[in-house]
């Protein structure tokens, strides 16, 4: 592993004013966390709360599959939240770690044990949990979460191996997106809402043709090999972890049109856990009702094949969730605003907001249709979860006082 | 599965090109990304850096090796994950090179403050 080379990095990228005795709390920070006994250090930690305004940082969890859109998501997401993120200044450019004004989003790749020859001669996959650190995923988004920087390992997805280590200062809203977010109970533990994206078999061939066919080298075969040969490690480590996500976005091949394969037109689903806290779930018209919406109609004219809602209470895994269903595409704006202005509990800051962010990413795969629109969804929701800790953790004292 | 296939067929020309020993061909792509008249090219996006191209093609050639005996083995699911890999970084480089096609929006990224940087509003 490389902790070694941890004294030797420099700082990336801090959001805090630092001073000289802050670097230093770091330094012992880390001296003591490599020897396991991080969570002891309760004065550096302090220190470092005072120095720096940032508190701590309330931490979301995506996990996909590779090729499956969790880099448009976190566009989406990180351009609710405010700001463009980018990589790293000044740092390693095969960072894989996206930093905006509020929000670091960091890829979980980072965190493999095996680099790419490791996992070659041991054959093992990415997807297997052998090939992956969790003990240190855990102890540095503990860390994080405790308002703590780390030293995070970075993998290389070019040359396959593990570059030297990066900084990461604890940002408000602190994203860890990959393979295994929800894997490892600790880590799992650590989250304040979790999102997976569940795309079917159907839609995930069509998505890599359009990704991968131009290239050198790949053909409709090698495709289908790479999606077959790594299934059984897919199915037995990463589709697992669906039952844990507080909202999953399901995409399937549309309804709409009979026996479609193509892939073009997709029929998603958003899955909302009842009960998480701070998360009210988007409904349609009433809430708790089973209802099937074609907007189209007089008021509304959609071209082919039309736009399909559907929503209603449902279990997923024994929990109890609320499900909105999207078949179908927008083909002009006044259909995706005719939509916005019939659902409820958005957490919008506006009329239109949803509408404005769809626009705004109109070149993003899935503007036009569920997928976009729901990420968009999880975007806002996470923005008033995030709203409504900093309320509560703003309130707390207040209320200690009282009592 | 005919209209994702007429894409496919639109964007074979880019890589090709890039790859047949032009190794400036993706540096060319960044400096004239709004070449006039190349319509297909614009539409498919900037072409996967060589090096990562390269890559990608070996590994592929290496999986199907690989799973020539056994394709149930562990050693052709580690070999085609790395063919995914390199795939998603492949995907990932050229959506790098159309974020970073603009030089102007490159330099006032760094630059912000300066006068050929600034906007107005009114």
């Amino acid at each position: 592993m490389a902790i070694s080379s941890l004294h030797a990095t420099t700082s990336l990228h801090s959001p805090c004013t630092t001073n000289a005795s802050f670097r230093q709390n770091q330094i012992i920070f880390f001296t003591t966390r490599s020897n396991r006994r991080g969570g002891t250090r309760h004065g550096g930690a302090r220190t470092f709360q005072v120095s720096c305004s940032v508190d701590k940082p309330v931490v979301i969890g995506l996990a996909a599959d590779s090729g499956c859109g969790k880099s448009t998501f976190m566009r989406r997401l990180t351009s609710v939240f405010g700001g463009a993120a980018e990589p790293p200044k000044g740092g390693n450019p095969d960072s894989n770690t996206l930093i905006s004004d509020t929000t670091t989003v960091i890829c979980l790749d980072d965190y493999h044990s095996l680099d790419r020859t490791g996992r070659k001669e041991k054959g093992v996959t990415a997807l297997d949990p052998r090939a992956n650190d969790f003990d240190l995923m855990y102890e540095q988004v503990k860390a994080i979460k405790e308002g703590k920087a780390i030293d995070k390992p970075i993998y290389n997805h070019v040359t396959g191996l593990l570059d030297p280590p990066e900084l990461i200062q604890p940002p408000k809203i602190f994203v860890i997106e990959g393979l295994h977010p929800m894997f490892d109970e600790r880590v799992r533990d650590l989250l304040d809402f979790s999102i997976y994206l569940d795309i079917s078999d159907e839609v995930k061939f069509a998505w890599k043709i359009q990704r991968d066919m131009a290239e050198r080298g790949h053909s409709l075969e090698s495709i289908k090999a790479s999606i077959e040969a790594r299934k059984p490690d897919f199915d037995a480590f990463i589709d697992p972890q669906k039952q844990y996500a507080d909202a999953v976005i399901e995409v399937l091949p549309t309804q709409l049109i009979p026996d479609d394969n193509e892939g073009k037109v997709l029929r998603v689903k958003l899955i909302m856990k009842e009960g998480v806290k701070n998360f009210n779930p988007v409904y349609l018209f009433d809430e708790g009702s089973s209802i099937t919406w074609v907007p189209c109609g007089r008021k509304l004219t959609c071209s082919y094949p039309g736009i399909k809602f559907s929503y209603g209470p449902d279990t997923y895994f024994g929990h109890e969730v609320s499900v909105l269903e999207m078949d179908g595409q927008f083909d002009r704006l006044d259909e995706l605003i005719y939509v916005e202005s019939h659902l409820s509990n958005l957490s919008t800051k506006f009329y239109g907001e949803v509408t404005q962010q769809m626009l705004k990413h109109a070149d993003f795969p899935g503007s036009n249709n569920g997928t976009g629109l729901f990420q968009t969804i999880i975007g806002l929701k996470i923005r008033d979860l995030y709203e409504q800790i900093v309320a509560e953790r703003a309130g707390a004292p207040t209320e200690a006082a009282k009592v | 599965m005919a209209s994702t296939l007429t894409n496919v067929r639109l964007s074979t020309a880019t890589p090709a090109a890039a790859t047949s020993s032009f190794s400036r061909a993706p540096l060319a792509a960044v400096a004239f990304p709004r070449a006039r008249g190349f319509a297909a090219v614009r539409a498919s996006g900037p072409s996967t850096p060589p090096d990562i191209s390269d890559k990608m093609s070996e590994s592929i050639d290496k999986a199907k090796e690989a799973c020539a005996d056994d394709s149930a083995s562990g050693e052709c699911a580690a070999a085609w994950d790395e063919v995914e890999e390199l795939s998603a970084a492949a995907s990932h480089a050229r959506d790098k090179l159309k974020d970073n096609s603009d030089p102007l929006e490159n330099y006032c990224k760094e630059n912000p403050e300066t006068d050929e940087c600034r906007t107005y509003d009114n």
